[in-house]
């Protein structure tokens, strides 16, 4: 275990150094001079001269990308060229929204995907396996913005049910957040729910026709605690880790939702800083995103490695 | 002499994917969702192909008399506010998404079969590679296609370009995988024992019986492709107006919620229809042709 966890670390770091390269090598490939979109249209040399050295564009390259990696692991990850603040403060306000958007979407995906998925397992060829088969194959073939485009259609415009965009924290407002997190965090948590279903419903199938499950009909326990207390506990082992490699697309379908109803979250940053060439906001966002998707693969594959004693001792070989 | 024929090149590598594949295929036949995919996939393909045939109007004819106008005889879908029919819209959107839906898969391919190949057969590789694939996986798809879309231009080709970037860790790792697999067979090792050239092996007995589960890999991507190209367009990063692209017709619907909310539902259910069918032959192909990774 002790190997195998140094060599899943080492690889992690070795992904991180690789991912601030590309970050800082990528930024400086888009088209535009950020100094010149600072500085506006009418510019002249000694202003755009006097933003390249305020922002250190003038140095060589690898200075500024040593000069970056060392901030980053500080804390500092710059100014937005945009906004002139503070990216790492910029990112702490995002986050929170984003976060609770995540946790709410998660919620309703777990809920939703693994009851679907039981009533499936264990209601094999009736019309409840085909209709949460369908409603799983939906989930994965709905594009999640158009989902979340006909949401707002029906719900806001139609029937002006809940809001069409807007932000209010539940620490604030919990009953408004509610109503303005429901829309976004179904429209997030449908392909979730998707996968979840059909990982609890393999699992479960599996789980059903194991000889400790007999056992415990054997006892003469309900088919309800049979189904709960003993198949889908060990069942949510392993869709737990199945979901937790799905969180990092989470982080990909908050950048759409988030732009559809406009939440001030990490994803609306993203695209924001993409469109204004806010260069070290861009950095900001991707490293931090990128550090989260590396940390989230290494957590779920030591999770996986002690469910699975096989991924350690032939990890090396498949 | 037959005792010499058994182990060489061409017997062993012939045999196995003609079986193989043709029990997947007699299975694939015996299942319906997978054929009725099929069914939306073809007539998908020729819709787009034939759109210049078939659609009522030109994609860009505007026509100022009837702007906005709901479903009718005359317009089946409806018109948007230059008056433009959305029918031949979605149809002309239709092969705007399949040709960058196949360019990409097929992009991605092309980059991403040869790596997995030499990363599963030489283990010194493997390093490489691998850290390569986990670095493009460090992106969560869309800031990668986004940022991607950000330094080459919003264009047609940023889109295909950007979508297969997004998809060749997939495509290495499942070729990787599958090398792993097949280089430790009886028939590679024959075809090693034989003499044949690390070429012949990769590319005559290990890539031809990879190939099953790459074209499984094909249809898992493609409507991936499809939503990419759709987000990407309607974010604005990708394909830009007036080319019919179903994502900038989901895009240009947004602010005429109100006076044409069938704008916003006709391209979408265009792009359902069509994963849903790749994603049912999807499923059916990998039931077929590999039984034990299906989730079902």
């Amino acid at each position: 275990m002790g190997r195998y966890l140094a060599r899943r670390l080492l690889e992690s770091v070795i992904t991180f150094i690789l991912v601030t390269i590309v970050v800082f090598l990528g930024i400086r490939a888009l088209p535009g001079d950020p100094a010149r979109a600072l500085a506006g249209e009418e510019s002249d040399p000694a202003t755009l001269a006097q933003i390249r050295t305020k922002f250190g564009l003038d140095q060589p390259i690898w200075l500024q990308y040593i000069k970056y990696v060392n901030n980053a692991l500080h804390g500092d990850l710059g100014r937005s060229s945009r906004t002139g603040l503070d990216v790492s403060t910029s990112i702490r306000h995002a986050l929170p929204v984003t976060l609770q958007l995540a946790v709410f979407a998660i919620a309703i995906a777990a809920l939703i995907g693994v009851l679907a998925g039981v009533v499936a397992a264990v209601r094999r060829r009736t019309a409840a396996e085909w209709a949460a088969n369908g409603v799983a194959l939906l989930g994965l073939s709905v594009p999640s913005f158009w989902f979340g485009l006909m949401g707002i259609l029906l719900f806001a415009v139609a029937y002006p049910l809940l809001p069409a965009s807007g932000f209010v924290s539940v620490f604030d407002d919990p009953v408004q957040s509610f109503r303005h997190l429901l829309m976004p965090a179904i429209v997030l948590g449908s392909g979730l729910a998707a996968i979840i279903m059909r990982q609890t419903r393999s699992a479960m199938i599996e789980a059903m026709g194991t000889d400790y499950v007999r056992t415990a009909r054997a006892k003469g326990l309900g088919g309800g605690q049979v189904v709960f207390g003993h198949a889908l506990r060990n069942s949510l082992i392993v869709v737990t880790t199945i979901a937790g490699l799905q969180l990092g697309g989470l982080i990909s379908g908050a950048v759409i939702t988030e732009q559809i109803f406009v939440l001030p979250g990490f994803g609306k940053l993203t695209i924001d800083a993409v469109f204004t060439r806010d260069y070290p906001m861009i950095q900001g966002v991707t490293l931090v995103t990128a550090t989260a998707y590396i940390g989230i693969n290494l957590l779920v594959d030591l999770l996986y490695s002690v469910i699975d004693p096989r991924v350690r001792v032939g990890g090396a070989a498949l | 002499m037959s005792t010499i024929e058994l182990v060489t090149v061409d017997t062993a590598a012939a045999r196995v994917p003609v079986t193989r594949g043709r029990r997947g295929w007699v299975r694939l036949r015996r299942n319906p969702l997978a054929l009725g995919g099929l069914v939306v996939v073809v007539v998908a393909l020729l819709a787009a192909v034939l759109a210049g045939v078939i659609s009522p109007f030109p994609a860009d004819h505007t026509d100022f008399a009837s702007t906005l106008q709901p479903p009718s005889i005359h317009h089946w879908l409806g018109t948007d506010e230059l008056g433009r029919d959305q029918l031949s819209r979605v149809l002309y959107g239709l092969r705007v998404s399949l040709s960058v839906a196949v360019l990409a898969v097929g992009l991605s391919l092309v980059v991403g079969v040869p790596l997995g190949l030499l990363s599963g057969f030489y283990g010194f590789l493997d390093p490489v590679v691998s850290r390569f694939t986990d670095t493009l996986l460090s992106f969560p798809f869309l800031v990668l296609a986004v940022g991607l879309a950000a330094i080459l231009g919003p264009s047609l080709t940023t889109v295909t370009v950007a979508i297969a970037i997004a998809g060749v860790p997939g495509v290495i790792r499942v070729s990787r995988s599958e090398t792993l697999r097949l280089r430790g067979l009886d028939f590679v090792a024959a075809a090693v024992a034989d003499g044949a050239s690390d070429v012949v092996v990769l590319g005559r007995h290990i890539l031809p019986n990879a190939l099953n589960t790459l074209i499984v890999q094909a249809t898992v991507a493609a409507p991936a492709a499809i939503i990419g190209e759709a987000v990407l367009s309607f974010l604005g990063v990708g394909i830009q107006p007036p080319t019919p692209s179903l994502g900038v017709m989901l895009s240009a619907a947004q602010p005429l919620f109100r006076d044409g909310p069938w704008l916003a539902v006709f391209p979408g259910v265009a792009i359902v229809i069509l994963t849903l069918g790749l994603n049912l032959l999807g499923d059916g192909l990998r039931d077929a042709f590999d039984p034990k990774e299906s989730p079902r």
